[in-house]
């Protein structure tokens, strides 16, 4: 026959089981708030029987542990959707920046091309006018003008995105350092059969925010996490993380190197393939297409303008300084002459015919070298640029919505939900209330028991 | 089913985007672009380059138009002082070819005829802001200078050349006749049959000043057809003016159509947008701040 003993006992196991309980609800409601919390829940299990006589009872409740609820396939892929965002989201804040340079077509190189030839055809009605003359030379110094500014623009975002390249790869080596910490921790404790869940947590923030800036595979072994990047190179392998290098390029841009090796175009995703994604690709593209562009446009020009004579009669030398090496001729574009009676407007050394003005016209109907129009090959250079900013916009976009939709399902299953909190409170509370109970009523037994004095 | 009991991320990406959508609305109604930058629409921006290109050269082309009308009105205007000069030379050619005039009169009237020749030099010599409008391309020097030793009684510096100038894509314009071939032609020859006259007057009979003042007659017959071409050339430049105009409102509706905003579907979109905006604010507030523990004491 069991005695009042054991009712005590298991009243005051189950006392300690829901006080348990109630304190990883607690937990739950504290950090209802904490970014990349994970919720708890207590793992209830029934004790061990207790033989009395020929009967076996129930031995009660215990709390043998708490769990944390998550999702590791749904953490991978908040990693990748992660990735992803940040590479599109940063080409995006460049590409805004990139095409305010080509936003306005009656300005920039467009309308400054555009009033160049414009003035030549002013030039036309009246060959020998001075300030007609003088208005050709203003418009090609503007044209210049425009294409130092254009060329200027992108090479400053273009170092500003190069100057990011080692803070990136400076804050990728804080992170994994903090990583490899955590990761050797949370061994240790899955070890010993503890719950890692806080320093799991920790972990998993830690390796979201890493995915922000460059691409990582993360794979599960018995030491805990291993995370590579491009190509392989391992950053995290259990507790010991692996520092990128950078080193300056002959372009005098920052490569990233990982143990001796250039990582920098097998970067895929976050910030970092962002940046060099438009440091290295897209700003270079539009460069050489300015660059084409002034250079074949300042030599045909050319070639044209020494088929004239000057207001003197002398046969035309080059109007805009002859360019050499592809490369930089957007940059160094320029007038040649200052004197505005040297523009070869006559086609037969009179001073006061105008033939070779509209063969200099020509030069804007004619195809480049390149296979198109001057003004076209702008064109197609701002279609260029609006497209990139289009793509990376839609990319951009769906990236992120995949991203809330992951946060979403991971919330769904790891976020802490008061209702629920709030529920299992009362839960607790009413099982804690009825626990106490037992004890008040086991406590009157024994009063009647010793009141009769006899003994239990 | 277990959602996300976190509802802010979805509100606040609800909230944002709505705001977007208000901000690009009200973009597109203060502007009046559709397009604001080539990312907007990438293929209307590139074609918007060509249209301003187009639209700024047609502004220029109109430019060219009234600079063009006014050079040439100035030397229609000029030439036809000359025809008048020399409809006068004519009568007193006739009047010098008859038999009944005396010597003295014909040299009186050689010496208004010398008056008339050089009236016409300086009308041959017009010029325009520095530029002589009958001199060919050679347009620096005056065209003709005064020189007795010439059969004609002047000298030609000019040349033949003439100069053209667009007026329209593919339209082109000769805007100049060479004063060689408007006063010395090799049948109609003014000069030359003025200094013909001259002389024929001072010293020839009666029968050479009737054939030089015939020679005058052919001159006038000459220049009066040569002139037809400034005033078929200043109509063409007002034709051609109409036709710029339509084209600068043709333009204009086509970049309307490339970037303009359609007012109507953007207040619409302002609207929606702005309904999306309050609804989602009015969900939030009433999602929010609620859970089971309003309901508990």
């Amino acid at each position: 026959m069991p005695g009042l003993n054991t009712s005590l006992n298991i009243s005051v196991q189950a006392l300690m089981a829901e006080q348990g309980a109630l304190n990883v609800t607690t937990n739950n409601i504290a950090n209802v708030s904490t970014p990349g919390y994970t919720r708890e829940v207590p793992i209830l299990s029934e004790a061990a029987t207790i033989q009395e006589g020929s009967v076996r009872f129930g031995g009660g409740v215990t709390m043998q542990q708490f769990q944390s609820v998550r999702d590791q396939l749904l953490q991978l892929r908040m990693y990748e959707e992660t990735q992803q965002q940040n590479n599109s989201q940063t080409q995006l804040n460049s590409l805004t920046q990139i095409e305010s340079l080509f936003s306005d077509p009656t300005q920039g190189i467009g309308g400054a091309m555009t009033a160049f030839f414009n003035s030549l055809s002013q030039l036309s009605t009246n060959p020998t006018d001075n300030s007609a003359r003088q208005q050709v030379l203003t418009t090609a110094n503007n044209l210049a003008i425009s294409f130092h500014q254009a060329v200027s623009g992108l090479g400053t975002i273009q170092s500003d995105l190069d100057q990011s390249v080692p803070q990136v790869v400076n804050q990728i080596n804080q992170l994994t350092k903090q990583i490899a910490t955590l990761n050797g921790q949370v061994a240790q404790m899955q070890g010993l059969g503890q719950e890692p869940g806080t320093v799991q947590d920790q972990r998993d923030q830690l390796i979201t925010q890493l995915s922000a800036l460059v691409n990582v595979s993360v794979t599960q072994s018995e030491h805990g996490l291993t995370l590579t990047t491009a190509n392989g190179v391992p950053l995290v392998v259990a507790n010991q993380s692996f520092d990128l290098q950078t080193s300056n390029n002959t372009n005098g841009f920052a490569d990233v190197v990982a143990q001796g090796q250039d990582i920098t175009t097998q970067i895929t995703g976050g910030k970092l393939a962002g940046v060099i994604n438009i440091r290295d690709q897209v700003i270079p593209d539009l460069l050489n297409r300015l660059d084409t562009l002034a250079n074949q446009f300042e030599t045909s020009f050319n070639t044209q303008h020494q088929a004239g004579f000057d207001l003197s009669g002398n046969a035309g030398g080059n109007f805009f300084t002859p360019p050499t090496a592809v490369a930089g001729s957007a940059a160094d574009f320029g007038v040649a002459i200052t004197d505005p009676s040297l523009i070869a407007a006559s086609s037969d050394g009179s001073a006061g015919s105008n033939g070779n003005v509209a063969q200099l016209i020509g030069v804007r109907d004619q195809d480049l070298p390149a296979g198109a129009k001057p003004l076209d090959m702008f064109s197609n250079l701002v279609l260029q640029v609006g497209t990139l900013g289009s793509n990376a916009k839609s990319d951009s976009d769906a990236a992120g919505m995949s991203l809330q939709q992951v946060s979403d399902q991971i919330g769904a299953v790891s976020g802490v939900s008061l209702d629920e909190e709030t529920t299992n409170m009362i839960r607790y509370q009413r099982a804690y209330q009825a626990a106490a109970r037992v004890i008040t009523t086991v406590n009157s037994m024994y009063d009647t028991l010793l009141s009769m004095g006899l003994g239990g | 089913m277990r959602v996300n009991p976190d509802m802010s991320g979805d509100l606040v990406a609800e909230i944002w985007r709505t705001q977007e959508q208000q901000q690009t609305s009200l973009l597109e109604m203060s502007t009046g672009k559709r397009v604001n930058k080539p990312s907007d629409d990438p293929l209307a921006a590139a074609q918007m380059v060509a249209n301003s290109d187009h639209s700024a050269r047609t502004d220029q082309y109109l430019h060219n138009v009234d600079t063009l009308t006014g050079q040439l009105q100035t030397a229609d205007s000029a030439l036809s002082s000359v025809v008048s000069a020399i409809t006068r030379a004519i009568s007193l050619g006739v009047q010098g070819s008859t038999g009944t005039v005396s010597d003295a009169n014909r040299q009186q009237i050689a010496q208004d005829l010398a008056g008339i020749q050089s009236q016409i030099l300086s009308l041959a010599n017009t010029e325009v802001s520095g530029t002589f409008l009958f001199g060919g391309t050679e347009s620096t020097t005056p065209p003709f200078t005064l020189d007795s030793t010439s059969p004609t009684g002047v000298v030609y510096n000019g040349n033949d050349q003439t100069n053209t100038v667009q007026i329209a894509d593919g339209l082109n314009v000769k805007t100049n006749m060479p004063g060689s071939q408007l006063f010395q032609g090799p049948t109609a020859n003014v000069f030359g049959s003025l200094q013909q006259l001259i002389i024929a007057l001072q010293t020839g009979s009666t029968s050479d000043a009737e054939t030089a003042t015939n020679a005058l007659r052919d001159a006038f017959d000459g220049l009066t057809g040569q002139r037809i071409f400034y005033g078929n050339t200043v109509n063409q430049l007002n034709s051609t003016q109409t036709f710029l105009q339509q084209e600068k409102v043709s333009l204009s509706s086509q970049a309307t159509t490339l970037i303009g905003a359609d007012l109507t579907k953007s207040a619409t979109d302002l609207t929606r947008a702005q309904t999306a905006y309050s609804a989602t604010l009015a969900a939030a507030a009433k999602i929010l701040p609620t859970s089971l523990l309003d309901y508990l004491e």
